[in-house]
């Protein structure tokens, strides 16, 4: 793990902040949690590529909370089993509560991976996660291209230029969630 | 003894054998005639309403995302909370979100109250107390959130002497709240925020009232209302052949006397006078001839562009570097406002000569005038000088020093992570360099001209000037129109449009409001009145938003207030005015209780509340907000029973009001009619809930606006849109719209079969097909009677 400036500089919060990790490492991560949930923004919609990175992490049976207008991508590409509209605010606020039913029926989440979320908004939402969903525990981390504090693990930042090393780094994560 | 009659002369060398008593002289006919009951809860305090407010909180939950996980308000500290701990003083990382939150809200009341207060004072001054708070034959309710919270009926601007007293004391009580040591509970910093949100809506009410009464701003007159004129809108309508006047700010008095200086002086066409924010909305209602130059997102950017040959400045929303920005392009700057004084020298009552003259000169770069009638003679003649001097002046990139700055970029990226919005600059500057600007003009849109991406650059590029080239070709060509602020909703509108509002069949009123911090441009603005307006919602707007969707024009070249009606019906796109004209919004849906359901409204906020929220299906959208203001602007409609989203800056407010359906018993209503519980669909299903993207908020709107009163033919034309809006911008069936289902009466007759053969495959209902009924799977059956509160105490008759 190294040290890094946050996407949005000044969104350092206090003495708790995530490290940053490579894909294997969080793919690693990913595969110790026992109910986990990927949570999905707009930012996935730039690229078809990313939306078929959250279609893989879904088919190795982790739920997908499509937020923003995310969902369109899902429904392009006809994958829509396990993906659930939810907008991300009000998912964070039920995130928060552990007797939540989860969007499944079966319970509340252990770990959330948050990916293409607008930064800011994932950040915050990283925050109250971070300060509230305390016990049990909820473990949180972003797969996005930006260093990300609030998450207990995240990438570095990745400038456009890096974009295919980006890309690199999702299909291995993808491999290294074993499930 | 002689009754001395205010106005009359009495000689008092004529009286005899008398005592005399100087206590308050009143008219004849000036005690308060009993023009309806007096309420509950007149002039509430901080616990007052606390019960309503918890009714409220307990259904939605404040939801608390810190941006800062310590504390530093004092020495105890920095304390740090991380994971809801304590701090040294005992305070618990969740209620010192509260506390924080009450402290914008503090602000943002504050300001207004502030600014209302500064008003009254100026007109007072210029034209007494007794000027009459009269709007016409078409506004007989006039200030119904006065009416509501003070129990008090204006009748003259004096009288608002007596609203500002009362929440001027709310709001040091409410401070003292945030003292270390005091208050503990979250639940309670939010009661008190919620206080102060509602105080807040009151300041602005005070506000817009006592101007439009001494402004004789559009009111209740023939030519007002839905049939006031336009204004042209935007940079490119600006002629900058002539003398250029920018004003920056609020509180419309300074720039109302350049008007009258201009037009006094004949000087109305060789003067541009220009306005950013919301002195610019308000100085159009009173000086015809003024422009609408942009709204806040702009105002780095239309004073580095250097087109004022003099800025005034008063107050609020006005970058606090405005004097360092003047000074870049040689504009004098003149300060009006005690509140916002920048350094300079106070020159209040000063020659006018001595002042012009020593702007002009240059030896200071700007001035104070307090007294806002004598800002225009000073501001239009020290234009009408600086115009000469500056004319060869250029601001705009050359083509030369444009090509050199975004071929020095080196792509570090330092500007990317300083921008609010994360824009790629470098990328964009790469491009440029290699003969594509398009990447780059398109950045000046999103970007809310913030500046911060300048300071980090290494390269010392000046990025916003950067952006600017290569957006201009657009810029020039910015023409847009929008209304006049037209002030108060008229009563006869509310007369034909509360039936179809409650009833649903006009499905909602959606309210843009507030600044300009928008995720991705002022497009968004632009679309969310379009979608809402076409779709036969009233779209009643103020302040940025209402300037930045009037940028954006559809294929016939008409922009939104061009496309659509002005008036309080369905399709109508209303430019009700300033910030403080939004309190005509909280009027409209309080109007709507008390002209159409007939409720009183003398001091009896908790009851009005509670019909707007089960009934009223309003919805506010601060796509921009930023500012304290919007915090209190936002927290004051939901007390009133109206709910708001902001764009996804708005998570940085840290709190929202989120609800939870899948908590059953947290929608249990009462039926007023005979006391029995009701439990029901989620409406509206949040109070304050930020959305990622603009397509996400334009179903989340549509969502919001349903309420457990409407009709079944009102629910199936929101349901329409609720569920189209969702196909339209997230492709898929709203993954709740069954929970709004009471009846198969409910669905629109167009695709009932469709969504009832929906709800027995997805959801297991029972469905009659034969009857075309639902046999079971609703939250609850239709009842044209339910009559739905949250209050006890309004039951007529127990089962
Ligand atoms: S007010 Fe309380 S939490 Fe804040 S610094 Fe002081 S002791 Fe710490
Ligand atoms: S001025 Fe514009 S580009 Fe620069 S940091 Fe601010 S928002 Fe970003
Ligand atoms: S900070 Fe300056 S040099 Fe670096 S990418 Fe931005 S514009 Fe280019």
């Amino acid at each position: 793990m190294g040290i890094e400036i946050p996407f949005d500089v000044a969104s350092i919060a206090g003495p708790e902040i995530g490290g940053i990790a490579p894909p294997e490492v969080i793919g690693c991560y990913i595969t110790s949690a026992r109910r986990p949930l990927l949570v999905v923004g707009s930012e996935i919609l730039r690229d078809n590529f990313f939306v078929e990175i959250a279609i893989e992490i879904g088919k190795k049976g982790i739920p997908i909370a499509a937020t923003g207008h995310s969902m369109r991508g899902f429904v392009e590409k006809k994958y829509t089993e396990n993906v659930y509209y939810y907008n991300l605010h009000e998912l964070t606020n039920c995130l928060r509560d552990p007797n939540w039913k989860g969007l499944d029926g079966a319970g509340n989440y252990d770990f959330v991976i948050f990916y293409g979320i607008i930064y800011y908004y994932a950040s915050q939402m990283l925050s109250c996660l971070k300060n509230f969903a305390t016990d049990p525990l909820m473990r949180t981390v972003s797969i996005d291209r930006y260093y990300h504090p609030n998450a207990r693990m995240s990438f570095t930042n990745i400038m456009p230029r890096m974009e295919d090393e980006y890309k690199d780094m999702l299909k291995k994560l993808v491999e290294s969630i074993k499930r | 003894m002689e009754e001395i009659k205010k106005g009359g002369l009495v000689d008092v060398f004529d009286l005899k054998n008398v005592d005399i008593h100087i206590g308050e002289i009143v008219d004849e006919g000036e005690e308060e005639e009993e023009w309806e009951p007096m309420g509950p809860h007149p002039m509430p305090r901080i616990a007052t309403l606390r019960d309503w407010d918890f009714k409220l909180l307990n259904r939605y939950k404040p939801f608390y995302a810190p941006i800062c996980d310590m504390c530093c308000l004092c020495t105890y500290g920095k304390c740090d909370l991380t994971g809801n701990k304590k701090g040294a003083c005992g305070i618990r990382m969740d209620a010192q979100q509260g506390r924080m939150v009450l402290l914008a809200c503090l602000v943002g009341c504050s300001a207004h109250c502030g600014h209302g207060r500064h008003l009254l004072h100026d007109m007072i001054k210029k034209f007494g107390p007794d000027v009459p708070i009269d709007f016409g034959p078409e506004v007989d309710i006039e200030a119904p959130l006065t009416r509501l919270v003070c129990g008090i009926k204006p009748k003259t601007i004096g009288d608002y002497d007596e609203v500002f007293s009362y929440v001027e004391e709310q709001i040091v009580q409410l401070a003292d709240a945030l003292h270390t040591g005091q208050e503990g509970s979250y639940m309670d910093f939010e009661s008190k925020a919620l206080h102060m949100g509602m105080l807040d809506s009151l300041n602005k009410e005070a506000a817009d009232i006592i101007q439009i009464a001494c402004y004789d701003m559009p009111s209740g007159f023939p030519g007002d209302g839905p049939d006031v004129p336009f204004v042209d809108v935007g940079i490119g309508t600006i002629d900058t052949n002539k003398p250029v006047i920018i004003v920056i700010g609020h509180n419309v008095p300074p720039s109302a006397d350049i008007g009258v200086y201009l037009t006094e002086n004949d000087l109305e066409d060789k003067v541009e006078v220009g306005g950013i924010c919301c002195t610019s909305i308000d100085t159009t209602r009173v000086y015809k001839k003024a422009k609408i130059v942009s709204a806040l997102g702009r105002q780095l950017r239309v004073l580095r562009a250097g087109i004022a040959d003099v800025v005034v400045i008063d107050e609020q929303c006005i970058r606090a570097d405005v004097l360092e920005l003047c000074q870049r392009v040689q504009s004098p700057m003149i300060a009006t406002n005690d509140k916002a004084m920048h350094g300079l020298v106070d020159r209040t009552d000063d020659d006018p000569d001595k002042i012009v003259d020593d702007l002009v000169s240059g030896r200071v770069p700007g001035v104070i005038i307090l007294e806002p009638d004598q800002v225009g003679e000073v501001a239009v003649r020290t234009a009408l000088q600086m115009d000469k001097k500056r004319r060869s002046l250029k601001f705009i990139l050359s083509d030369d020093e444009f090509k050199y700055y975004v071929n020095d970029c080196i792509l570090c990226g330092s500007c990317t992570l300083a921008c609010p919005n994360g824009l790629y600059i470098g990328e964009a500057n790469k491009s440029a360099a290699a003969g594509n600007l398009k990447p780059l003009a398109d950045l000046f849109d999103i970007c809310v001209g913030c500046g911060r991406c300048e300071q980090v650059c290494k390269k010392h590029i000046p990025i916003v000037d950067v952006m600017t080239k290569a957006a201009y070709p657009q810029l020039k060509e910015e023409k847009g129109r929008m209304r006049i602020g037209r002030g108060p909703i008229w009563d006869s509108e509310i007369r034909e449009a509360g039936a179809p509002l409650v009833l649903g069949t006009i499905p909602g009123i959606i309210a843009p409001i507030g600044c300009g911090n928008y995720p991705n441009g002022t497009k968004d603005a632009w679309l969310i009145v379009k979608e809402f307006a076409e779709r036969n919602y009233i779209v009643a707007l103020t302040g940025c938003m209402a300037i930045d969707c009037a940028l954006w024009k559809d294929e016939d070249g008409k922009t939104i207030y061009e496309a659509h009606h002005g008036g309080f019906s369905g399709g109508g796109v209303i430019n009700i005015g300033s910030c403080v004209s939004n309190a005509h919004i909280h009027d409209a849906t309080i109007k709507v209780a008390s002209i159409f359901a007939g409720r009183p409204l003398r001091g009896n906020y908790e009851e009005i509340a509670d019909y707007i929220l089960s009934r009223v299906g309003a919805c506010g959208v601060a796509w921009g907000a930023m500012s304290q203001k919007a915090a209190s602007i936002a927290t004051g409609f939901n007390r009133l029973g109206v709910p708001a989203v902001v764009g996804p800056h708005g998570v940085k407010y840290r709190r929202a009001f989120m609800s939870r359906p899948d908590r059953k018993e947290d929608w249990k209503l009462i039926d007023a009619s005979d006391g029995s519980e009701v439990y029901v669909e989620p409406g509206p299903q949040d109070l304050l809930v930020a959305c990622e993207t603009v397509e996400e908020a334009l179903p989340m709107m549509a969502k919001l606006c349903i309420r457990p009163s409407d009709t079944d033919r009102g629910r199936s034309i929101k349901l329409t849109h609720y569920i189209d809006l969702n196909q339209k911008y997230l492709s898929a069936y709203p993954p709740d719209w069954h929970l709004f289902v009471r009846a198969a009466s409910d669905l629109p007759i167009a695709t009932r079969n469709e969504l009832l053969k929906k709800l027995e495959d997805e959801q297991g209902w029972k469905i009659d097909w034969k009857k075309k009924k639902i046999e079971e799977g609703p939250i609850r059956g239709y009842n044209p009677s339910f009559n739905p509160t949250n209050l006890e105490r309004l039951v007529r008759g127990k089962k």
